[in-house]
């Protein structure tokens, strides 16, 4: 370089004008700081399109057998599909009628080995609606509580930046159950699916709060405590009293193999879904 | 003569099923029906790479088509050999995709909706699916498809059955064992022409060996029983019998004369130098396999050859290197790419987003995957099995973008083995405990403690980390009781004995007058372990003991006195959890010992009246000892089907730790 400078003259010229010299010596900052602003622009308008502080879909989880797939398929194709244990999620759009808007609804499944699929789309999700078969939930309680435990950690886990996800516990197959003079069979199911779950949760936290865990592997500090089940009031728990936030219960049923009658768009469909779809529509 | 066929997608919807039994109709519809049952029990569990399942009687074959997701499943009884059903099986996915396949299309992609912008393109299409009119002319071409397998399996048999009556009617030499005769009239109606020529047949035969009394008596036994109990006889093995005895009789050598030299050269097995065609028969061997240019050692001045030193902390290579090492190493020849445009054309195939993935595309990448594992210590029959599994899910599935197929599979293996490890079942033992001890009881009865027994080979750690779990239990506030229920191994007494000083003197935060405290119980050695066990147990009922930890001598998984006293002991004292204690160091021995363990115990457990009890969890020890080897956690998880409850990494009473998946995962996959 300092031999080039020295020896201009003798030199010939370059043949190539390099663009610096067109452009001029005093254009070349200025021509920097706006291409600069430029990118700055550009990088915030490409990140806030890609994370928003809330998310649009409703997750549909619960334990395996609960019925999350029939009740997607019933919502999205009106027709209630025949169905077995799911290996994947699926994601589906489900036109509402009255708001006419349309909402994702993604079901994981809800087997042990594959329902940490539930995480990778919980960012996602701006509700959860936890699935829970109404007739056996007596017999296998215990692992129902151990699901919606998880979920309920996961749900607190959650950075303080994005809004909670609101929970809905859905006591399903209602029609399994007979209803009686004062109650009526979603009622029973509801009832029971409370009590249930809110007597093997509290196990569980008492569980875990006395007890002394053993530690995970690796050097990390990854919590391997379990909480999320804390509540106000005297400790013990209840779903009222949640610190996580509302959680709402409704019951519903679906008929396997049956296909929706023809509805036009002003009358709302009434079957044993309809506390669902409500529930939806006033999901703003 | 099938019972149910089923066509589904991947994500739970069935979109065709048919039941051929009233009874299977309505199995179908319960959640405990065969597809069910398979789904959550074979596919998703992901040890399901010898192709078959049965339950409850029904045997269940299945398929796959992976790019349009979906399952295809046939269930039939299992007594029944079908021959057909294969054949089926490809026929009905072959037909299936190619009559529906934009119907699938749609299908498939309205289930993996990934944002809510798309609504004003599908939102008309929503009102149109109607699923029992798309898929209209398929029961009529499902049932000549089957029609027409049934009917050439039902040939084949009939013609199979025709040659074995033809060629047992020419035998007339007299045959060594006269039953090849009567399996003939098994078939079907005898023919009375048929019997009094059999009958004939006999009596000349039997007269001709007059001075033989006793062959003929057998003879005719043999002949009563052969007519009507060869139900298992192949039909296929009798003519090749028969043709086999009508060769001459071939005189026997007995080997006390020189062989001749027609026999030297076929008795002669050693290398012949001399002959050029050695380089044909001398396998190939793969030099560069045998050594790793890489840690080579040094050559002195002297010339000898000193091996290169131990270093810590060997440098990062990624993954993805190895693999291409490895692909280079293999691959030496090339192999021509797919498709007409060679390496170009599949890069742009992949940034399409069409690209297929095929067998031969798999096939490197997944050797060079299973080499990986297996330097992991994962044994080798199961890496095969886990690579395989992986093979089948992803062919002919499509990939795109910039996803090249080695990180396709190394996605898909990292699933299948969390999928592996993460346990189906919950692995809390204090919530187990206190449920059952919480549980209420009818007024005369005292309550019985919660008892967990562990069983391993010889030398693993049992004791060791029996007293490592008391610890545990203690500072959670339990009352534990010891049952010492080794009486073989010397000393085993006594080791229990320090622990149990030991364990007293810690206590709950060090305090000596704690809620928790330990016992040890005892009676000494050559008695019958399941007695003491019980008598353990009792003694805890009666002191209102919480835990009792019952520790049982190791022994070999083939010694099968031993294998029946263990299970004796399990049958009549039916702890609560039977933990299974391995060390992390085992390798394609883990398989050996786990299928052993958990059959023997199955089995006599169940012979010897009590109910069927398998091993429930898994301890693995000495964890300390492998760094990131771990593959052994995968090949014990993936035998028994089971979680490993806790990991010992050392020697005093605190080194007990939880398995976290991930942590398993990420050092197994990496390099």
């Amino acid at each position: 370089m300092d031999a080039f400078a020295a020896s201009p003259s003798k030199q010939a010229e370059p043949e190539v004008l390099s663009p610096a010299s067109v452009l001029g010596s005093q254009m070349l900052p200025l021509a920097a700081v706006v291409l600069a602003v430029l990118m700055v622009a550009i990088s915030i308008l490409v990140v806030r399109r890609k994370s928003p502080r809330r998310g649009d879909a409703v997750i549909l989880a619960g334990y395996s057998d609960a019925g999350k797939t029939a009740i997607l398929t019933t919502l999205a194709y009106r027709q209630t599909l025949p169905t077995h244990a799911s290996m994947q999620t699926n994601a589906s759009l489900v036109a509402l009628s009255s708001s006419h808007k349309t909402l994702r609804i993604i079901d994981v499944p809800g087997h042990p080995r594959i329902r940490g699929q539930f995480q990778e789309y919980l960012p996602e999700a701006k509700a959860i609606a936890f699935v829970v078969d109404a007739s056996t939930v007596s017999r296998n309680g215990a692992a129902v509580a151990e699901h919606l435990h998880m979920i309920m950690h996961a749900l607190t886990s959650l950075p303080p930046s994005r809004e909670t996800p609101s929970l809905l516990i859905v006591a399903h197959k209602c029609d399994l159950l007979k209803g009686t003079a004062n109650a009526s069979a979603e009622q029973l199911a509801i009832n029971r699916v409370r009590t249930i779950l809110e007597r093997e949760l509290e196990k569980r936290r008492v569980s875990h709060a006395h007890g002394v865990a053993v530690e995970g592997l690796g050097a990390e500090d990854a919590e391997s405590e379990m909480g999320g089940l804390e509540c106000s009031g005297n400790g013990e728990f209840k779903f009222a009293e949640w610190e996580g936030g509302e959680v709402g219960f409704i019951g519903t049923s679906v008929a396997v193999g049956k296909v929706a009658r023809v509805v036009d768009e002003k009358h709302a469909e009434s079957d044993g879904l309809s506390p669902l779809r409500e529930w939806l529509e006033e999901l703003n | 003569m099938l019972d149910h066929c089923s066509i589904s997608h991947k994500g739970g919807v069935v979109l065709w099923s048919r039941s051929f039994t009233p009874a299977a109709s309505h199995a179908a519809a319960s959640p405990s029906s065969p597809v069910n049952s398979l789904v959550r029990e074979a596919l998703i569990e992901g040890r399901s790479s010898d192709g078959k399942y049965e339950k409850d009687g029904y045997a269940v074959k299945w398929t796959f088509v992976n790019d349009l997701e979906l399952i295809f499943v046939v269930a039939y009884q299992r007594i029944l050999q079908l021959t057909y059903v294969e054949d089926l099986l490809t026929a009905l996915k072959a037909l299936f995709v190619k009559l529906f396949q934009p119907f699938l299309t749609t299908f498939v992609a309205s289930l993996h909706v990934t944002s809510t912008a798309k609504l004003s393109s599908s939102a008309d299409t929503s009102a149109s699916w109607d699923f029992s009119k798309a898929f209209d002319g398929w029961d009529a071409v499902f049932d000549k498809l089957l029609r027409g397998l049934e009917d050439k399996a039902a040939q084949e048999r009939r013609t199979r059955s025709g040659h074995v009556i033809r060629t047992a009617a020419e035998v007339s030499p007299p045959a060594e064992d006269i039953s090849t005769i009567p399996t003939q009239s098994d078939d079907n109606v005898l023919d009375e022409e048929r019997i009094a020529r059999n009958v004939q047949a006999l009596k000349n035969r039997l007269r001709g060996r007059g001075a033989q009394p006793v062959r003929r008596g057998r003879g005719r036994a043999d002949v009563a029983s052969g007519r009507d109990s060869h139900p298992g006889s192949d039909s296929d093995t009798t003519p090749s019998k028969s043709k086999r005895k009508s060769k001459a009789k071939v005189q026997r050598k007995w080997g006390d004369e020189a062989p001749t030299e027609s026999d030297m050269a076929s008795l002669d097995f050693s290398y012949d130098s001399s002959t050029s065609d050695t380089h044909a028969h001398a396998p190939p061997v793969d030099l560069s396999a045998l050594v790793d240019s890489g840690s080579l050692g040094t050559r002195t001045q002297d010339g000898l050859y000193e091996v290169r030193d131990w270093e810590f902390s060997q440098g990062g290579k990624s993954a993805d290197d190895v693999i291409a090492e490895v692909l280079k190493k293999s691959g030496q020849e090339p192999k021509p790419a797919s498709g007409s445009l060679g390496a170009l054309g599949s890069i742009f195939a992949r940034l399409t987003g069409t690209k297929v993935l095929t067998e031969e595309d798999l096939k490197p990448v997944l050797e060079a995957m299973k080499q990986h594992l297996m330097k992991k210590n994962v044994a080798k029959e199961i890496s095969d099995k886990i690579c395989e599994d992986v093979g089948q899910s992803l062919v002919g599935k499509k990939v795109g973008g910039f996803q090249t197929t080695s990180s396709a599979v190394r996605q898909a293996l990292a699933n299948s083995i969390t999928r592996i490890l993460t346990p189906k079942t919950s692995t809390d033992l204090l919530l187990s405990i206190r449920t059952k001890l919480s549980k209420p009881l009818p007024a005369s009865q005292q309550r019985q403690p919660y008892s967990i027994t562990f069983v391993g080979v010889n030398g693993v750690g049992k004791s060791t980390n029996l007293s490592k779990v008391c610890f545990w239990l203690i500072q959670n506030g339990f009352r534990v009781l010891i049952a010492a229920c080794d009486t073989f191994r010397s000393g085993a007494v006594e080791q229990l004995r320090v622990h149990v000083r030991n364990l007293g003197m810690l206590g709950v935060d060090g305090a000596t007058d704690s809620k928790g405290r330990v016992e040890l119980y005892e009676r000494g050695y050559g008695k019958d372990a399941a007695g003491i066990a019980k008598e353990a147990i009792n003694y805890a009922r009666e002191n209102d003991f919480d835990v009792v930890l019952i520790d049982t001598a190791g022994r070999m998984q083939d010694n099968e006195p031993l294998m029946r006293a263990l299970a004796k002991l399990v049958a009549t004292n039916n702890p609560d959890k039977i933990i299974f204690v391995g060390e992390a160091l085992v390798g394609n021995e883990a398989v050996d010992q786990l299928t052993k363990f958990d059959r023997a115990l199955r089995d006599f457990s169940a012979a010897s009246g009590g109910q069927e009890r398998g091993i429930d969890g898994m301890l693995v020890t000495k964890w300390d000892t492998v760094d990131d080897k771990v593959g052994a956690a995968l090949s014990m998880t993936y035998v028994t089907g089971q979680p490993i409850i806790f990991v010992g990494c050392g020697q005093t009473y605190t080194d007990l730790r939880q398995l976290r998946v991930a942590n398993v995962v990420q050092a197994i996959l990496s390099d």
